[in-house]
């Protein structure tokens, strides 16, 4: 019976399988959702969604298969940008919309069926922004839908609400903050991470495992009398720099990096983790915020005093450097170049630390000559592509003793 | 079903949530709560226990905690140092196995509520190896080739702060609710069970000022329920009229604890 339902659920992108359904089913059997549909909307949720970031999905696939909605009346992005007129909420005053709105006698006997289906139609056919009419979906205009509108009841869109009178907020969905269609799950990242491991038991930590070898010796020569001897357990000693490009061009990975830095910091089994942040290339300073801002940084010498070269270091950035930036000792637009350009001060890196990777979000295979950079840092230091599959690779690379 | 959770006198859940622990209860599936820090995750298990008049067993998950933990120890030093001397109960291995909270929780004689409290906090592969043990609520002991089998399977909740995303296998397993944070009305509900006596107009300012320290963008640490309910302490304590909160601020350290969020506050609160 509710066979639709479990597919409509797929085809929104919930990933459920055949024993959260029978677990469903079960449920139903045993009578827990009563007769209510609001239980069963709790029962089903709690059953097959497993992330907060799916409510949004599985609300709209719950919403297609029990009210017979079909996703015709989705509000685009692109709408809900139209609407985005926020700034300009000072600038109408109250009174003028109120008057707008009582010319037209509009004020009075609202019909919520006939806005419904005025909107949905609408919805249907609208293709530009329109603010301050009286037809279309836009922003301080009298038609009951929209935003910002002088309109008393109505269905507001997005933006933010002028009246507070819409009797239907669509576009506000509850947990609409909580959608990620990402496809690169943290943890294969975390996976990959893990690869770096060197274990070493000259760390400072408790004596907590048994010396087998040690505990032998001893009791031998105690006579045979058992004597224990504890030692340090094994623990990864591999350090972490990591090294990360906030420039303007990395902004359409930011969601990307953003994974990659939660997993590193989310791996707590390395001995220590350093991340800073560089524009660009790499100069004088490094900067401690991914903002970049002048003064809030390290001198890049200072790192190379106080991390000492046994850093693995992770550079993560385009290499999309115009040719000046990359080999003019003023190339650096932003802060100091301290008499070397961005060319040396990358030489200085490969100098000082024996182990460097290069992960690249967009590298392009082969060599384009318009590209120069990237080439330039593709000779020096290992790149690789910034994926599940790149970072594996990296890794390993780190890893390999020359 | 026999048993159903209610709100206690200390403890307001939502419907939802009360629902999700009665479904885990009559499913015989683990129950898996998220949500925001101080959204009384922890403090759920306790209600339930409470509200079940059930035992409460709690295993505090630690970064270095591993799944063997939980089931039992084989105290093995001890035995050797025991055999040089021939004491008692040497060759009695049984003598030597400590159980661990889910061993624990199993072997109790009447049925438990078992606490795992933030699982995220331990090593990515942990819910994975208590896969086993969850479904089947058995584990076997090696060294003394026994199966410890639940007597009576007990409700399992486990908490998460989503530090680390859990694996597919595992959640599969579970029952999932996220705590919401509270609106308005149902914080009030909140603070009112803790301090039934806080007069009306402070509760009104201090919760104000809290919705709007929340609501700004650029704080870093939101406050949480927990820290708002301290805070009233606070303020009935020390006597704080309601007018001069927002002036004032007094005690707002108790719910902004960042530096720099401290400053985000003073200067956006009039």
């Amino acid at each position: 019976m509710f066979t639709k339902f479990f597919y409509t659920c797929k085809n929104k992108g919930l990933n459920i399988t055949l024993k959260e359904w029978l677990s469903l089913i079960e449920a139903l059997d045993k009578g827990l959702c009563t007769s209510s549909l609001t239980q069963f909307y709790y029962v089903s949720r709690m059953i097959l969604v497993k992330s907060e970031t799916d409510y949004d999905k599985f609300d709209r696939a719950f919403e297609e298969t029990f009210k017979g909605i079909r996703s015709e009346n989705e509000v685009t992005k692109a709408m809900l940008r139209w609407l985005d007129k926020s700034e300009m909420l000072d600038m109408v005053s109250e009174q003028d919309r109120y008057r707008m709105n009582e010319q037209d006698g509009l004020f009075h006997d609202l019909d919520k069926d006939d806005i419904e289906s005025k909107f949905k139609q609408r919805l249907r056919d609208q293709d530009s922004e329109h603010n301050g009419g009286s037809f279309w979906i836009g922003s301080m205009g009298k038609t009951y839908f929209g935003n910002m509108g002088g309109n008393a009841g109505g269905i507001r869109v997005g933006g933010s609400t002028g009246y507070q009178t819409a009797f239907q907020v669509i576009g506000a969905k509850k947990y609409a903050d909580f959608r990620d269609d990402r496809i690169i799950d943290n943890r294969q990242f975390q996976m990959a991470l893990r690869k770096l491991r060197q274990f070493s038991s000259k760390l400072d930590i408790p004596k907590t495992e048994l010396d087998i070898n040690g505990t032998i010796d001893k009791t031998c020569n105690n006579g045979g009398c058992l004597q224990i001897v504890m030692e340090k357990p094994r623990k990864n000693a591999v350090k972490l720099l990591l090294l990360m490009d906030s420039g303007g061009t990395m902004i359409p990975y930011s969601t990307l990096l953003n994974e990659l830095f939660q997993s590193v910091h989310r791996s707590n089994h390395y001995k220590d983790v350093k991340t800073y942040y560089f524009h660009n290339c790499i100069y004088s300073h490094l900067y401690k915020t991914p903002e970049c801002e002048n003064g809030e940084w390290i001198e890049t010498e200072w790192m190379f005093r106080n991390l000492d070269s046994d850093y693995k270091v992770i550079i993560v950035g385009d290499a999309a450097m115009a040719p000046e930036e990359l080999y003019s000792d003023t190339g650096n637009y932003r802060g100091p170049n301290n008499g070397l350009s961005g060319y040396e001060w990358l030489l200085l890196m490969k100098k000082h630390y024996k182990k460097i990777v290069w992960m690249n979000p967009k590298m392009a295979p082969g060599h384009a000559p318009w590209r120069e950079a990237e080439t330039a840092v593709k000779e020096m230091f290992p790149m690789y592509k910034l994926t599940v599959r790149g970072l594996n690779q990296a890794m390993s690379t780190l890893m390999v003793n020359k | 079903m026999a048993e159903k959770f209610n709100s206690t006198k200390e403890y307001v859940a939502s419907e939802e949530l009360m629902s999700a622990v009665n479904v885990a209860i009559a499913l015989q599936k683990p129950l898996l709560i998220k949500g925001e820090p101080g959204t009384g995750k922890t403090m759920l298990a306790e209600a339930v226990s409470k509200s079940l008049g059930k035992d409460l067993i709690i295993w505090n998950i630690k970064s270095t905690t591993k799944a063997q933990d939980g089931l039992y120890m084989y105290d093995t030093i001890q035995r050797l140092y025991d055999g040089q001397f021939g004491e008692e109960g040497v060759d009695d291995i049984g003598h030597y196995i400590k159980l661990g909270k889910l061993g624990e929780a199993f072997t109790h004689d009447e049925q438990v509520v078992l606490l795992i409290d933030e699982i995220d906090k331990a090593d990515l592969e942990f819910p994975n190896d208590l896969l086993w043990e969850l479904d089947q609520m058995e584990f076997y002991i090696h060294e003394t080739k026994e199966t410890i089998t639940a007597k009576h399977r007990p409700v399992v909740i486990i908490t998460s702060n989503a530090e680390k995303e859990l694996p597919d296998a595992f959640l599969r397993r579970c029952i999932f609710h996220y705590i919401d944070f509270p609106d308005e009305e149902l914080m009030r509900e909140i603070v009112r069970v803790h301090y039934p006596d806080v007069e009306e107009h402070l509760l009104k300012n201090a919760m104000d000022v809290f919705y709007d320290i929340r609501s700004m963008k650029d704080i870093r640490k939101k406050p949480s329920t927990s820290e708002l309910i301290d805070w009233i302490n606070a303020l009935m304590i020390g006597g704080i009229s309601a007018d001069r909160l927002r002036q004032e601020l007094p005690f707002v350290g108790v719910i902004v604890k960042k530096d720099e969020d401290l400053e985000t506050v003073r200067s956006n609160v009039h």
